[in-house]
């Protein structure tokens, strides 16, 4: 069940597997850098616990989405014991789909006036 | 506890804690979890502090009660057709041998929160007075359960274990009752002499300056406040044994093994002054932190009735003490003065 899947079959996605998959967009990471980046996107909102990134990781690697990463993007701060994840093109294109996906919805909400017009204020968040 | 060893102490209670996932899982991601863990805290308690580093170990509990239960569903789920399989041959062939993955896995999870919640950690909550300010009534509490057991030579080494130090703040079985806990602070240990003066305590000889008392009454009442005369009406027989093989020369000679106890609320609490020593062994743990505090009188708290859960039902924001909400109650050692009398 990997590249022969369609992207839409998989939608929508959990809040948890769409901030990883966002989070691994610009580069590979370890999953410590994953969290960080989670939390850094949605303004400390959704903090994954360890549970709850690996048990998505391990359901992403069977599903395909992600795959772990040989390389070692940051020789830095390496760590042989820490393991790399990066996004494959299947889970580009589902992330890409849900995003999309998002985006109709805010478009369904802004018709009905939920939202403000044009670009909402998103820091504050409160109305 | 200073800060890195609480995280230390953090790390240490989750790498057990790993203990209850799915054996696959723990194998393949276990050590990662546990790395991604200590940078976590190491990161709260650098940018955000201590009371941060509460709040997150107790979402990391919730994440771990979520989680396991998940995997080890997930687990069920793909070894069920392999345990039907199981049970069919052993239903026709009459082997016995017992699937792996079905049971055990389950089996250690349960285990595991067994563990945590009878050896690691205990939930209390103070019914009454006698260490305000320090504690309050309805004050819900964890004790940590693991601080002051002794885990043998061996483990001594291996377990965050440390002595009892006078000015430590512990839970204990009360020694007159065992199916209550209470909790107080540690006045003095084997060998001590203590007496009080004037409410004052004065221990081998000099006399303490302690800022966590609270005193509401200004009457001077000898059995309390120049403790030890001898027993009044209050003193139990646990009691009246400690004045008659336990003082000398006007002073309690704290004897091996035991402890001496009081209450921060030095005027209203029943303490080691009237009911004797709290033996080693009886003590539970250390108060570690205060995860709710609520405003309700002590019969409320010790035991829950339909008239409390509507209290709290309808009174949760506003009974709730929200500025004691993560509070450490911590260990203060008393002040000594030269001053003798």
């Amino acid at each position: 069940m990997t590249k022969t899947q369609s992207p839409q079959e998989l939608l929508p996605l959990t809040p948890p597997v769409f901030h990883i998959l966002l989070a691994l967009v610009d580069e590979e990471r370890h999953g410590y850098g994953i969290m960080q980046d989670v939390a850094r996107q949605t303004d400390d909102a959704l903090q994954l616990g360890p549970g709850t990134l690996y048990g998505c990781l391990k359901r992403m690697l069977a599903a395909g989405l992600v795959e772990e990463s040989e390389e070692r993007p940051d020789p830095e701060l390496d760590d042989q014991r820490r393991r790399y994840y990066r996004m494959t093109p299947l889970g580009q294109s589902v992330v890409r789909a849900e995003a999309q996906r998002l985006a109709n919805a805010v478009v369904a909400a802004r018709s009905k006036r939920l939202l403000e017009r044009a670009k909402p204020n998103l820091a504050g968040g409160k109305a | 506890m200073s800060t890195s060893a609480l995280v230390r102490w953090f790390c240490h209670v989750y790498s057990l804690l790993l203990y209850a996932y799915p054996r696959q899982f723990r194998l393949q991601y276990g050590g990662e979890m546990q790395q991604v863990f200590r940078d976590r805290c190491s990161y709260v308690v650098r940018t955000q502090g201590r009371r941060r580093l509460f709040r997150f170990a107790i979402h990391s509990a919730a994440d771990w009660m979520t989680t396991t239960f998940r995997e080890g569903t997930d687990t069920l789920v793909e070894a069920a057709p392999r345990a039907v399989r199981h049970l069919r041959s052993v239903w026709v062939t009459g082997r016995k041998r017992a699937p792996r993955g079905f049971v055990a896995e389950w089996a250690m999870t349960i285990l595991i929160y067994l563990f945590a919640t009878t050896t690691l950690v205990q939930a209390y909550v103070v019914p009454t007075g006698s260490m305000e300010t320090t504690l309050r009534i309805g004050d819900h509490m964890l004790v940590d359960r693991m601080a002051y057991a002794d885990p043998g030579s061996v483990g001594r080494h291996l377990l965050p274990y440390r002595e009892i130090r006078r000015g430590d703040i512990v839970a204990f079985t009360y020694p007159e009752d065992v199916r209550e806990t209470y909790v107080k602070r540690v006045m003095g240990l084997p060998g001590d002499h203590i007496r009080l003066i004037n409410k004052q305590v004065m221990r081998n000889g000099r006399l303490l300056v302690e800022p966590y008392t609270q005193h509401i009454s200004a009457v001077r009442e000898p059995y309390r406040d120049d403790f030890p005369i001898a027993p009044d009406a209050f003193t139990t027989p646990r009691g009246r044994a400690m004045f008659e093989h336990d003082v000398r020369n006007g002073e309690v000679v704290v004897p091996p093994g035991k402890l001496f106890v009081m209450g921060d609320n030095r005027d209203n609490s029943a303490d080691s002054r009237s009911w004797g020593f709290v033996p080693r062994e009886y003590v539970v743990g250390k108060p570690l932190v205060v995860y709710w505090s609520y405003d309700a009188p002590t019969e409320e708290l010790q035991e829950w009735s339909v008239g409390h859960v509507l209290d709290v039902t309808l009174h949760f924001f506003s009974k709730t003490r929200w500025d004691r909400m993560f509070l450490v109650p911590r260990s203060q050692a008393a002040q000594e003065t030269g001053g003798t009398q």
